[in-house]
């Protein structure tokens, strides 16, 4: 039934771009405006199913969803480091936030982070060194799939230094603190408020350090803040109140915004509608870097994908260019491997990557005896449509498709109990050493990864390894040409959606650009402040 | 002793024996069978459904170890026969156990749901009912006149829109252009009626439209079958009573049965309206706790929301019994 009213409601979401209000007007540039003023109630909406759920709660340790709810976990939590960026999305570096630094050894297998000092909590108790470890061992001690996977020593692995907590790990791990921003070990929870609350009502109203806390909470559905006033930055946050609602999608989102109901929306995927905000002059459209590519993950260890040739045919079966610029207008980037413009190490061209040809497609699927794929992916305009898009197109092939989109919680059970065999998935973050990133889509302990190749591994445990960023790109391309050459899984595009706000809020990675650490951007809400 | 006091016992037998209590009492006795078979049948289904939950919950990396006391912690260890018979308990006591995603009881959390989507379902009766009785009995009274043929043209068009395209068109002209209503967002009626009613308003005009749209031409329809073909009409016009009353006093009265009835029946389509409207208007209700439980597979609220509904239904059904009753002095349940 969701499938359906999803696809009705993007249908809808057409025929009423045509009837919506709304002029001539630039978009972007909203940012700059100043100075920053303090006060106000902004109400951002997120979509249900991505962003706007969170049924586990906001619990670092236990919120699965935790990629997706980058924003309400920042607000509430803040984070160790966060990524900055240049007004126009360039020069993306990370920063120390609630830490004052780091000093990673020179062989990589050392990390200290140091810590701000007089940092508290919003209930007025210490964030120190203990409590980042206790909140550091709790993390990977965790059974949950928001764990880091942080190659740690098995004794002494995590331990403290006067104000500093120090990681050890068997390997070298170059990448660890730009993978700390994906992962939940970035949010610390205040440790006396979960012994007091207990891990069940802690989940519901979390204790952290951030810009904000919790006043109420009704789980996937409305969460909200006001200012943390014992916060570490004099002056921030600006907003006094930060309420996130759950909305259907994209067209009820943006209805809502013209109403006035609503300051903000993260996360818009709508081609028509994006195209339609940016004439809205009530309206900010910061379309962000993209980041992160779509890419079809191809289940090697079940059949029909534990056959290469099975593979090679869905490669060639693909129209990349078809996609991109038939479907979206050349809206999104073309991309071969691991991260988009925004990202680190991004490379538009793998060399001998496979090219559409249908005749070499329609040979291998007839020597294979006819192939037969379910393509899955997560309910969201942009996949869904790439998605039919690539249903046609293999048809054309030969290949018989059955194709599903579901919620993001249904399509980690997917992968939990790998029931699949083609997802269409966003395969990249900032850094591809992070979060969703290489590892997570294709190293062999990884159960969102449909790969278990030990070359591979190697590879991209290398890649994350070098302190050499230099290494590192050359090493990502090497690891990016193996998935090619292997037939692993074919690259689409580079995606990122778009935040929309109504004229008179500021805010960096709301109004600015800031590049995606894997879907959405991290705003800083802190930064975010309403003109009066 | 007073007079009162001393008719009190009188009365109370009075009471007692009362058909309509009876049928209330004896529908009730029935409803327990019903909601019972629900909650069996939901239990299997849901007992069916391949995964193991914990694991589920836990993800990959878990032990076997740590799903095997998770399992036993849910009590998802015992037979599924000690498992229903667990949660019935615990139903029966008010308890309808924790999530499994979040841990949090689902009773309360029921509560404030059933609150919403109550309200956001009632005022949409309200309104289409309100709107349909008035609008059919003047299309009947002169048929294939002006009102009727514009009665008609809205139905058509109403009932071949879907209730969430014209829930946006409402949120575009009303919320949008107009600013009259909120185009998201609920408010609870502590906070004060009047902001509530203008909450909850597009919502239940979404889904009212639609109902009005079918209530209009169904009871259209069976009052100018009832005008043109009953014997009783006739009857009624030759003893000389004008053409309103005979409308009112005795055409609709027999046309209200029909429409009764479709009314009981429409409750389950509701249920339905309200999964995707809540969703639209970002309210708070039952269905958007359903349509969240069941992309998250948790079974314990899918399970409880089931019931729920089963229970609604039922009582729904019991209420337009009484109805019947009360707009039709001739039946008396439970008399021979």
């Amino acid at each position: 039934m969701r499938t359906r009213i999803q696809q009705l409601l993007a249908l809808a979401a057409v025929a009423l771009v045509v009837a919506a209000c709304g002029g001539g007007g630039q978009s972007g540039g909203n940012g700059a405006a100043g100075p920053p003023q303090r006060g106000g109630s902004l109400t951002v909406l997120e979509a249900g199913g991505y962003a706007g759920a969170w049924p586990s709660g906001l619990d670092p340790a236990t919120n699965t969803t935790g990629g997706a709810n980058l924003s309400q976990m920042n607000a509430i939590f803040g984070g160790l480091f966060r990524l900055d960026a240049d007004e126009n999305g360039g020069n993306a570096r990370v920063v120390p936030d609630l830490a004052a630094g780091y000093d990673l050894s020179p062989d990589g297998k050392t990390v200290k982070i140091t810590l701000r000092d007089g940092v508290k909590f919003s209930d007025g108790t210490a964030f120190d060194a203990a409590a980042v470890a206790f909140n550091f061992t709790r993390d990977v001690s965790s059974t949950c799939t928001c764990a880091p996977r942080w190659p740690l020593v098995e004794q002494g692995g995590i331990s403290t230094e006067g104000n500093a907590v120090v990681l050890k790990f068997s390997r070298p791990f170059a990448a660890v603190i730009n993978s700390m921003l994906v992962s939940n070990v970035n949010w610390i929870a205040s440790p006396a408020a979960l012994q007091k609350l207990g891990p069940d009502q802690f989940k519901i109203t979390p204790v952290g350090a951030g810009p904000f806390k919790v006043e109420g909470d009704q789980l996937s559905s409305q969460l909200s803040l006001v200012r943390n006033e014992s916060y570490y930055k004099q002056g921030q946050p600006y907003l006094d109140k930060l309420t996130f609602k759950t909305i259907g999608g994209d067209q009820p989102a943006y209805q809502a915004l013209q109403a006035g109901q609503a300051q903000a929306y993260e996360g818009m995927v709508t081609t028509p509608l994006i195209e339609q905000a940016q004439s809205d002059k009530r309206l900010t459209v910061t379309v962000q870097p993209p980041t992160s590519p779509y890419v079809v993950q191809l289940n090697t260890k079940t059949a029909p994908f534990d056959n290469e040739k099975a593979r090679e045919a869905i490669y060639y079966a693909t129209n990349v260019d078809a996609i991109r610029k038939g479907l979206f207008k050349d809206w999104y980037p073309a991309a071969q491997t691991f991260t988009g413009p925004g990202g680190l190490f991004y490379h538009e061209i793998v060399p001998g990557y496979r090219t559409y040809d249908l005749a070499k497609a329609k040979a291998l699927v007839a020597e294979l005896g006819g192939l037969t794929v379910d393509l899955g992916t997560l309910r969201n305009y942009v996949a869904e449509q790439a998605n039919t898009a690539l249903q046609s197109q293999w048809e054309a092939a030969g290949i018989k498709v059955v194709m599903h989109s579901d919620e993001l919680n249904a399509l980690i059970g997917d992968f939990n109990s790998n029931r699949w065999q083609a997802m269409l998935q966003t395969a990249g973050s900032w850094d591809p050493a992070a979060g969703v990133g290489v590892s997570f889509r294709f190293s062999a302990t990884s159960p969102f990864s449909g790969v278990a190749d030990p070359k591979l591994d190697d590879l991209l445990n290398q890649a994350a390894a070098d302190v050499d960023p230099a290494g590192r790109d050359a090493l990502y391309t090497q690891a990016g040409k193996y998935v090619s050459d292997n037939a692993y899984a074919p690259y689409i595009l580079a995606f990122a959606p778009t935040n929309l706000s109504v004229r008179g809020v500021h805010g960096p990675g709301l109004t600015t650009k800031i590049p995606p650490l894997l879907v959405n951007t991290g705003v800083q809400w802190d930064g975010v402040w309403m003109a009066k | 002793m007073t007079v009162a006091e001393a008719r009190a016992p009188g009365a109370l037998s009075h009471v007692l024996h009362s058909p309509s209590l009876r049928l209330v009492v004896r529908r009730l006795l029935m409803a327990i069978p019903i909601v019972l078979g629900v909650s069996i049948l939901t239990f299997l289904v849901l007992s069916l459904i391949p995964g193991d939950a914990a694991q589920l919950l836990l993800g990959p990396e878990a032990t076997p170890a740590q799903v095997a006391a998770l399992n036993h912690q849910m009590g998802l260890d015992q037979p599924a026969v000690l498992r229903y018979l667990h949660w019935l308990g615990g139903a029966l006591h008010g308890d309808l156990g924790n999530s499994l995603v979040s841990g949090q009881p689902v009773t309360g959390e029921l509560g404030s749901r059933l609150a919403v989507s109550g309200e956001l379902v009632g005022l949409a009766f309200v309104i289409s009912l309100g709107l349909a009785v008035p609008v059919a009995l003047l299309a009947a009274y002169r048929p294939n006149r002006l009102v009727d043929r514009i009665s008609m043209l809205v139905s058509i068009t109403g009932l071949s829109v879907a209730n969430y395209v014209f829930a946006l068109l409402l949120v575009l002209l009303f919320a949008v252009r107009f600013t009259v209503f909120p185009a998201i967002g609920f408010v609870p009626v502590g906070q004060g009626l009047g902001e509530n009613l203008r909450s909850l308003f597009l919502p239940a005009v979404a889904i009212a439209f639609p109902l009005f749209c079918f209530y209009t031409r169904f009871l259209r329809g069976d009052l100018v079958d009832q005008l043109q073909g009953e014997d009783y009409i006739v009857t009624a016009r030759a003893k000389g009573i004008g053409p309103w009353q005979v409308l009112l006093r005795h055409a609709f009265r027999n046309s209200s049965f029909g429409l009764l009835t479709v009314v009981g029946l429409n409750l389950g389509t509701l249920i339905g309206a309200t999964v995707i409207i809540e969703q639209i208007f970002a309210l708070p209700g039952i269905g958007q706790l359903l349509l969240q439980a069941i992309n998250t597979r948790d079974y314990v609220v899918v399970q409880a929301c089931v019931v729920v509904f089963a229970i609604v239904a039922v009582l729904a059904n019991l209420l337009t019994d009484l109805l019947y009753a009360v707009l039709d002095p001739r039946i008396r349940y439970g008399d021979s």
